[in-house]
């Protein structure tokens, strides 16, 4: 029995954690029925229109905590995706260059029936995934989900057709890979804007010993959200073209390699 | 009398304690590397799933952590700040599940090359053909 100092491990941490977990859990009666102190100052300030004095602008706290109270967290968490998805798209681009181009390939795919459905799902998917990031701060949502959701359309291409298909829509490897830049740069003019009026990086409203007046909250009666519209539009942008790119890449690599599938 | 939400609560904090073991023990037991990689994202998916139920409030009138109004009235305030649950570990999760999927597609690209080098994934074997022992088919 090799593996059973492995499984005592294995459970005996995890009971510790549970344990800690639990006897942390009801050490106070209280504790299970509030939150932190940071947590409710957040969901207090959020959106409260009487004191601006540190709201973010935002009736979803949770994109106020991504992209405004807690901002410089998501900007380096952007940055760890970029260095992610550049090694794989390194790898990716040398297949491609010797593989000798994007579209050399004899595009088989799935049967007829699988092939009308996709057609169908990709544009419910696209206009799902713009809906979820565009309102990301009046409901669920964001850049991140948005993005996510958008990479699935293309992937479903490659499944049910051919990487060609994709290629041919206009997914091409460079050019998502520009695309992927220029939300990049749309994100690191959002954030380093307020600086041109003397203000905080990553400033979203009015802050006090600030010159920057904030990104619009509200156009007449149209609720805009500051600069959490433009900044889940940006990533997007980022994290969308990231997993073409991530597909693309992975499929390159696949038919160097002489995998077979289609997928 | 036993409150049935604590109840739950506590069988929740269990349930993914298990799964945390099943994830811990695929990574340190398991020899081949694609396995490894599901046992990683499962280890991780469950992480997540943790930093989330922490920030749960369990009480009768939990509330989503969206305000209802876009002219909330200061009595709405309160009451949302008294009973919607914590959104800093939700923000923490959305950007490290998108993270996961990166550093996961990153582990898997490592993993063909693996491949493509020694012809297995089974990380005793790459070691011994690593020393001559046996022959790779890449």
């Amino acid at each position: 029995m090799r593996k059973a100092p492995y499984i005592a491990l294995a459970v005996v941490g995890c009971a510790a954690l549970t344990l800690v977990a639990v006897l942390g859990a009801f050490a106070n009666p209280n504790t299970l029925s509030s939150v932190r102190a940071l947590g409710e100052f957040i969901l207090y300030n959020t959106f409260n229109v009487f004191n601006k004095h540190w709201w973010a602008g935002s009736p979803e706290a949770v994109t106020a905590v991504l992209w405004d109270y807690r901002g410089l967290d998501t900007v380096f968490e952007t940055t760890v995706l970029y260095a992610a998805v550049a090694g794989c798209v390194v790898l990716g681009y040398t297949s491609l260059l010797k593989r000798g181009g994007e579209r050399n390939e004899a595009g088989g795919g799935l049967t007829v029936v699988v092939k009308a459905a996709t057609k169908i799902l990709f544009a419910l998917i696209l206009i799902t995934s713009v809906n979820v990031a565009l309102h990301g701060y009046i409901t669920p949502g964001g850049g991140f989900a948005g993005g996510s959701t958008f990479a699935i359309a293309p992937l479903l291409v490659i499944a049910a057709y051919s990487t060609e298909k994709v290629v041919r829509m206009g997914f091409r490897f460079l050019s998502s890979a520009v695309v992927r830049s220029a939300g990049l740069l749309a994100l690191a003019l959002v954030v380093l804007s307020p600086l041109i009026y003397y203000g905080f990086v990553l400033q979203n409203q009015l802050k006090p010993n600030s010159g920057f007046p904030g990104y619009p909250a509200f156009l007449g009666s149209l609720f805009l959200g500051g600069s959490l519209l433009y900044l889940n539009f940006a990533e997007f942008l980022v994290v969308g073209m990231e997993f073409v790119l991530v597909f693309l890449a992975f499929h390159f690599m696949d038919k160097l390699m002489g995998g077979e599938g289609s997928g | 009398m036993v409150n049935v939400s604590y109840v739950i609560y506590v069988a929740s904090f269990i349930t993914l304690a298990c799964t945390a073991a099943v994830g811990v023990y695929g990574v340190l037991a398991k020899r081949n590397i694609i396995k490894k990689i599901i046992a990683l994202t499962i280890v991780g998916d469950t992480a997540n799933t943790f930093a989330i139920l922490l920030g749960f409030r369990v009480s009768a009138n939990v509330m989503p952590p969206v305000l209802p109004s876009l002219n909330p009235s200061k009595e709405l305030l309160t009451r949302f700040a008294g009973a919607a649950v914590d959104p800093v570990p939700q923000a923490l999760v959305i950007t490290a599940i998108v993270i996961n999927l990166a550093i996961t597609a990153f582990l898997l690209f490592l993993a063909v090359r693996i491949y493509s080098l020694y012809g297995t994934l089974d990380y005793g074997k790459v070691i011994r053909v690593r020393r001559g022992e046996l022959d790779g088919e890449g």
